[in-house]
């Protein structure tokens, strides 16, 4: 089965990577370094797609991130919840798709559907991996926003549909959910959605996240930075 | 009535939507199935009825844009013959209001306003975000019990399903809806397909049945993947598929008369009524027999040809209709060679066959196109009508 591989030494060396079908609730406050650690555990490899659900920032924004991180845009597909509902006439294309607003979880549903299968189909972008199933990193940034915008348990059932998609196509999906703004009930029903927890916490003006959910590695708090996608253990 | 804007299944309700009629389309997450309501929709503003959309979920433009993408043309929104509710005015009500109950007293005064001041014909609502905010009673509460309209209005309704079966039935059993129609999909890496099924539908006693569906140039496809062609050796079989076929192949040798015979299969495409059909042609000579249960295997409905002037093939016939019926499947009979001398009744046909009163015995050339297609139509009528 598939690895996806971090760039983390600490996760890469047990099992070669996350594996295949993985799903990973991020953990995080506010103005801590999650987003930027999400993206680069979604960070295409060669061969591999990137699809990010951005419920927070515009389509140009996520790209720009990956293209300051050295990847091809080829491999990048967002799906955009925010610039819709400033520029409607915005239109699809294969690789950036646009909805109206968060709240509008069955276009969310049917785009994310709609890359899924033109990257089977190999439409998605001129390259193709050759890989099959072709490796499918996912990331909501985030269900935060998501739960502000719909009921708890309607989100519940939505993202176990993804989550259980994404099971199914062997990829590997990255969740960012704010830490200090949902109650225990609500984490704790999002993490049943999830194999692994990552949970990132800032001391001073440092960040540290921990592990959890994969054997073979403590919960320990580990001091990371990251620059340029590339994450650095400190 | 009013039409779907898909013929397909216009022609399984038996003609449309009975006016006045409270109709759900409900998609599961994930499946492309947008263009149902759409389509409705845009053939609701065609004929001239007025309509409501109620889309908390969305802006108006970015509502118009969509379906304008989806059906490849502009919804007709000219004259006052739409009117809208959309996010801005969910906002508004949400900004403005203190409580649920306050909030739902605003969303039921003003559809009534917008229904009455424009005798709204049809309403069309998004259910998904007003489940959210006032559950599945209070959501459909909202709407005047649609006494405050002059007159009935007819409801479409789309919603995201994530309850299943057992919201289907709630919507037939307690909340009364006439006609339920399930979109779902198979979510597989590849091939990936959709399908909806008519759950329900109050004025027509067909049994519930689930057809794949293609969205092919703005619209909705029913698709027919798999009719068989089969009958004896010369019966016309390669004729009658590649006379339907817009797009078609047959894999044919030269034998020793110098005819033509069938030796792999035969392969068309072609859209009837509505429907995609992928056609495929067996071969006749019973030496590829053992291919024939393969080539049937999975069909939707069998076309049996048979040549009419030839009484000595009815045996051979037979012998393959036995094989089609195992499938339980729609078949037809086609008469071929109807233009010649000295062809069988319909009666010696039957009796030759030994068939069933209901089984259709069309009599036909397969030079003849428009014949051709006459035999289809007739499968996909009993297809669409067929307990499977």
């Amino acid at each position: 089965m598939y690895a996806y591989k971090t760039g983390i030494p600490l996760i890469d060396d047990i099992g070669g990577g996350f594996e295949a079908g993985t799903n990973i609730l991020m953990l995080a406050p506010s103005m801590s370094y999650a987003e930027q650690l999400a993206y680069a555990l979604v960070k295409p490899l060669t061969g591999e797609y990137t699809i990010v659900l951005s419920t927070n920032e515009r389509t140009a924004e996520v790209i720009d991130y990956f293209r300051f991180a050295g990847i091809d845009k080829h491999s990048i597909g967002v799906i955009d919840a925010i610039t819709k509902s400033s520029v409607p006439s915005i239109t699809d294309t294969p690789r950036l798709m646009f909805v109206t607003s968060p709240t509008d979880l069955t276009g969310i549903g049917i785009k994310f559907s709609n890359m899924i299968e033109s990257i089977f189909e190999g439409t998605f972008s001129q390259s193709e991996s050759g890989l099959f199933p072709p490796p499918i990193r996912f990331c909501v940034n985030s269900i935060s926003t998501l739960l502000m915008y719909r009921r708890l348990e309607v989100l519940f059932q939505f993202l176990h549909v993804l989550t259980t998609k994404l099971k199914k196509v062997e990829g590997m999906g990255v969740y960012t959910l704010n830490s200090e703004s949902f109650d225990d009930k609500t984490l704790s029903l999002i993490k049943q959605l999830m194999n692994v927890v990552i949970e990132v916490k800032i001391e001073g003006n440092d960040n540290y996240f921990r592990l959890m959910g994969i054997k073979g590695i403590d919960a320990d708090w580990r001091k990371f930075s990251v620059t340029k996608g590339q994450v650095a253990l400190l | 009535m009013i039409s779907t804007g898909m013929d397909g299944i216009d022609d399984m309700l038996g003609g449309g939507i009975p006016e006045g009629s409270k109709v759900l389309y409900s998609m599961e997450p994930g499946v492309d199935g947008q263009l149902f309501m759409i389509s409705t929709l845009h053939e609701a503003l065609a004929k001239g009825r007025s309509c409501l959309v109620i889309l908390p979920h969305t802006t108006v433009d970015a509502f118009l844009h969509d379906a304008e993408n989806l059906l490849g043309s502009r919804l007709g929104t000219s004259g006052k013959t739409i009117v809208f509710f959309d996010a801005v005015d969910r906002d508004r009500i949400q900004r403005y209001t203190k409580d649920r109950k306050t909030a739902a007293r605003e969303w039921q005064g003003r559809i009534t306003k917008l229904c009455t001041e424009n005798h709204i014909d049809v309403i069309f609502m998004y259910l998904d975000v007003i489940y959210d905010d006032f559950g599945l009673e209070g959501g459909l509460g909202l709407l005047p019990s649609l006494q405050g309209c002059d007159h009935k209005p007819t409801l479409i309704i789309e919603h995201l399903n994530f309850e299943g079966e057992n919201l289907l039935m709630k919507f037939i059993g307690e909340l009364g809806f006439d006609l339920v129609i399930s979109i779902r999909g198979s979510f597989l890496p590849t091939p990936h397909f959709n399908l909806f099924t008519i759950v329900h539908a109050s004025w027509s006693p067909q049994p519930k049945r689930s057809v794949p569906f293609l969205i092919s140039g703005g619209r909705v496809v029913p698709y027919i993947p798999k009719i068989v062609v089969t009958g004896p050796p010369e019966s016309g079989k390669s004729v009658f598929v590649a006379h339907a076929s817009e797009n078609g192949l047959s894999v044919d040798r030269r034998g020793l008369s110098g005819d033509t015979t069938t030796v792999a299969m035969d392969f068309g495409w072609v859209r009837r009524k509505d429907f995609d059909i992928t056609l495929y042609g067996t071969p006749g000579q019973p030496r590829f027999d053992p291919m024939i249960p393969v080539l049937l295997k999975h069909a939707i409905g069998v076309v049996l040809v048979i040549d009419a002037t030839k009484a000595d093939q009815i045996a051979r016939a037979r012998y393959l209709y036995r094989m089609v019926t195992e499938l339980k499947v729609p078949a037809v009979i086609a008469a071929n060679k109807n233009d010649l001398q000295g062809r069988m009744s319909e009666s010696e046909i039957r009796d030759g066959l030994g068939i069933a009163k209901d089984i259709p015995v069309l009599s036909i050339s397969a030079q003849r196109r428009e014949d051709v297609l006459g035999v289809l139509e007739s499968l996909v009528d009993f297809i669409t009508q067929f307990s499977y």
